[in-house]
């Protein structure tokens, strides 16, 4: 995960907007939690300036 | 085997800073088993210059592909279409097999990828260390299997200087002295009489100091290109 973040961060994109969890199956709270968090903090970090179009999800 | 690492992205941009169409060319063997020029190296290197030359502003077409080994001509065919559909040819085989595209396809630019270090071993996983200089006349037999002249920093033939301190070499710690080594395992293995005995000076012709150098076996050339 690190070695990826980092080849993120040689390319110019943020290194960031890659992470790894660990959860099962059962965890369903926190899997709901996690994708939570990491929606905030993708959207702080803005849309990804590789992509062509603009298109903004709700 | 031959030992490399990749040269860092920024480097690799400014190689093929003037193409718009790359194909970034792996090799299966020394650098796969040393992860600097493998399959997964190559598409993970075409992808991130992919992706970092559109950050750029400079957009490139970039392919990858793989071959056996680089340095020998039939494996090159292979890829011959594929070289001569780009601008630039980013190798990741060693600088043998940089040259050996440059030579085998003359009108492509061959540009490296790694940097090629040494002849060496990996000592335990993620860690390698050099251990053949290559010199083209081996006393392995003298000194029980370890090379003074890729091992020792000074490369010195009739024993340790006296920066060698506690088995490590004055240049640097983590250098364990070469001829302690060798005298370590010599006298285990209760051969160090061997020491004793006088060698002629060592003939370095052989080595790279001589020129360039290059084998011939005459049983094993083809007819056909013999003169």
């Amino acid at each position: 995960m690190e070695y990826a973040q980092k080849l993120l961060e040689q390319i110019g994109l943020q290194g960031r907007r890659v992470q790894m969890i660990n959860l099962s199956s059962a965890m369903g709270g926190s899997f709901a939690e996690a994708t939570k968090e990491m929606t905030e903090k993708i959207k702080e970090l803005g849309l990804n300036p590789l992509r062509e179009k603009a298109t903004v999800e709700k | 085997m031959i030992v490399a690492e990749q040269k860092p992205l920024a480097e690799i941009k400014t190689l093929v800073a003037d193409a718009k169409k790359v194909l970034v060319v792996g090799c299966g063997t020394c650098v796969t088993v040393c992860f600097a020029g493998g399959a997964r190296e190559a598409a993970i290197t075409a992808s991130s210059l992919r992706m970092a030359t559109k950050l750029d502003g400079n957009g490139k077409e970039v392919a990858d592909v793989t071959v056996q080994r680089q340095c020998e001509w039939e494996y090159l065919d292979e890829i011959a279409q594929q070289v001569g559909e780009v601008d630039v040819v980013l190798s990741l085989g060693c600088g043998i097999g940089v040259q050996a595209m440059a030579e085998h396809f003359p009108k492509a630019w061959i540009v490296p990828g790694l940097n090629t270090s040494f002849l060496g071993l990996p000592t335990e996983q993620g860690v390698w260390a050099e251990r053949c200089a290559a010199c083209g006349d081996c006393i392995l037999g003298l000194t029980g299997g370890i090379c003074p002249i890729a091992r020792c920093s000074k490369s010195l033939l009739n024993g340790p200087c006296g920066g060698s301190e506690n088995g490590h070499c004055e240049i640097n710690a983590e250098v364990p002295c070469a001829w302690q080594l060798i005298y370590d395992r010599l006298s285990s293995m209760g051969k160090l009489d061997r020491l004793l005995e006088i060698q002629p000076p060592k003939n370095w012709r052989t080595s790279r100091d001589g020129g360039p150098r290059k084998i011939v076996r005459p049983d094993l050339r083809l007819a056909s290109e013999e003169e």
